[in-house]
């Protein structure tokens, strides 16, 4: 890859887009798993 | 108890799965990451812009492969009422909906300097484009209705409807394309691809694809665990 | 099949004493045809070109602006619910009620568009073409509009969806409806033929489609 070349920035921006979405999917579905996963044993705890 | 018998059981194997799941994915992306921008040679015509189809191609290919899987789970959902199926549709569609965005992104920052415009209205740019709205629209209709159960039924007719209409959406705009305009204008790389540049494309196209099957696991899992604690918390409030 | 002619009739009757239909319809068709002109500038070459995509984009969207009403009112004073219960099945009375709105709604404006068309200096030799395409693509248009109006059924923020939905089920119709009013006569025949297709297809499949949503709905 020649950082240099002719139009190299769109070539930078796409690879910067895809992994800050790409990224931001893992994050949120690690997230969003992990909070359910939470709330389903604080539930369970507190059976009555 | 019945129905929890089967998520139950895929649960722990998807939990057994994901750890090779995750390590595959990642020497894949390692592997193609360093085909599509070390090893790869710039395009005699395009130069290192060429560069953008190793992160395009794939989310294309992943934005249409998210789609069928999404489809085949409502086929499923509706014929063998298997309780997963419309659990794995719901889940698939907003990774689905960002790998489209992605493959529209990225293609629109691959034709500013390759056809000097952000957009075109090319075949296949349109019909990503109406895959997107697909996408939002079954999104949409999970977020309109309260009630799971018809929500679900809703659902999969959109999915199954919007399924049908894909490749008749490709036929009429490649037959509005060649209607407007010279379609090899806007045809990209032409048919042949060389083998230095075949491979990382493919790799890429599979560390995407185990990307997707990581991720889609995972939000079945807290799709399940979502369900459980409101079924737990309906059974609670019942029994008092 | 009396009781489809009686519901029908009803629907016809329906939509004429309240106006609703093609009242509002036209009227949006109307004001459409009268402000692009003024925005787009009076040149008459420029019109003459964009007159059958204007035409063409007025139809889709007066269609998709009725289209809620296809089940709506029905569904909120329980009739549609009787209908549910009656010995015809339920795809056979959404296909009416698609088949109405076709009647009342699409064909009416369908056959007003070429007239209107000489606002916009239309060709004459595109006006038969596109008259012709034009009642197929209505067809076409209100059964895909009975999808998306059985879809969002009671939402409410139906109206918004509906607009998303029915987007991708029009592009098809609306591809062909203008390939056959380019005026090159080697395509004049192929897209009406295509354009039959794709009604025909939209008379057995839009019917299935809206009915398992009704159920889902009325359950």
């Amino acid at each position: 890859m020649d950082w240099n070349a002719n139009h190299s920035a769109f070539v930078i921006a796409s690879y910067a887009m895809s992994v800050l979405f790409l990224a931001g999917l893992i994050i949120y579905t690690f997230t969003r798993d992990a909070r359910a996963r939470k709330r389903l044993a604080q539930f369970e705890k507190t059976k009555t | 108890m019945q129905q929890f018998a089967n998520p139950t059981r895929f649960l722990s194997l998807a939990n057994g799965a994901l750890p090779y799941i995750w390590a595959v994915t990642l020497i894949l992306f390692a592997i193609g990451l360093y085909g599509a921008l070390v090893t790869a040679p710039p395009d005699y015509q395009q130069g290192e812009t060429v560069r953008i189809m190793f992160v395009h191609v794939p989310a294309a290919w992943l934005a249409m492969l998210v789609y069928t899987v999404m489809a085949l789970a409502s086929a499923v959902a509706i014929i063998f009422r298997h309780p997963l199926a419309d659990v794995a549709a719901k889940t698939a569609a907003p990774i689905g909906a960002v790998f489209c965005f992605l493959a529209l992104a990225t293609g629109s920052l691959w034709g500013k300097p390759m056809w000097g415009a952000w957009w075109v209205w090319d075949a296949r740019l349109t019909s990503m484009f109406v895959l997107f709205l697909l996408y939002v629209g079954y999104i949409a209709i999970w977020q309109a209705i309260e009630e799971t159960g018809r929500a679900a039924m809703i659902a999969r007719i959109v999915a199954i409807v919007g399924f049908i209409n894909i490749p008749i959406i490709k036929f009429s705009v490649d037959w509005w394309n060649s209607l407007h305009q010279p379609a090899s204008v806007f045809r990209m790389g032409g048919p042949t691809i060389a083998i230095s540049m075949l491979w990382p494309l493919l790799v890429m196209g599979l560390a995407y694809t185990f990307l997707f099957l990581a991720l889609h696991l995972i939000s079945i899992r807290s799709e399940i665990t979502t369900r459980k604690l409101r079924n737990l918390q309906i059974a609670r409030s019942e029994n008092r | 099949m009396k009781l489809l002619g009686a519901l029908l009739r009803r629907d016809l009757i329906l939509a004429a004493r309240q106006g609703g239909g093609v009242g509002t319809a036209l009227g949006f068709f109307l004001t459409v045809l009268v402000l692009l002109p003024i925005g787009i500038g009076p040149d008459q070459i420029t019109l003459q070109r964009l007159a059958p995509g204007i035409l063409w984009i007025t139809l889709l969207l007066s269609v998709l602006l009725s289209a809620d009403r296809i089940f709506q009112q029905d569904f909120e004073d329980g009739s549609l619910e009787v209908m549910a219960m009656a010995p015809a099945s339920l795809e056979l009375v959404a296909l009416t009620k698609a088949f109405a709105h076709w009647l009342s709604t699409s064909l009416p404006l369908s056959i007003a568009a070429p007239f209107l068309g000489v606002l916009l200096n239309l060709r004459t030799e595109i006006i038969w073409p596109l008259t012709l395409s034009m009642i197929q693509g209505s067809l076409a248009l209100s059964l895909l509009a009975s999808i998306g109006a059985s879809l969002t059924l009671n939402l409410r923020r139906g109206g918004l969806l509906i607009s998303i939905l029915v987007l991708p089920l029009y592009v098809p119709v609306l591809v062909f409806g203008m390939s056959a009013t380019t005026g090159n006569p080697e395509v004049i025949m192929p897209s009406l033929l295509i354009l039959s297709a794709i009604a025909l297809a939209s008379l057995v499949l839009a019917p299935i489609a809206a009915a398992a949503a009704l159920r889902a709905y009325l359950k």
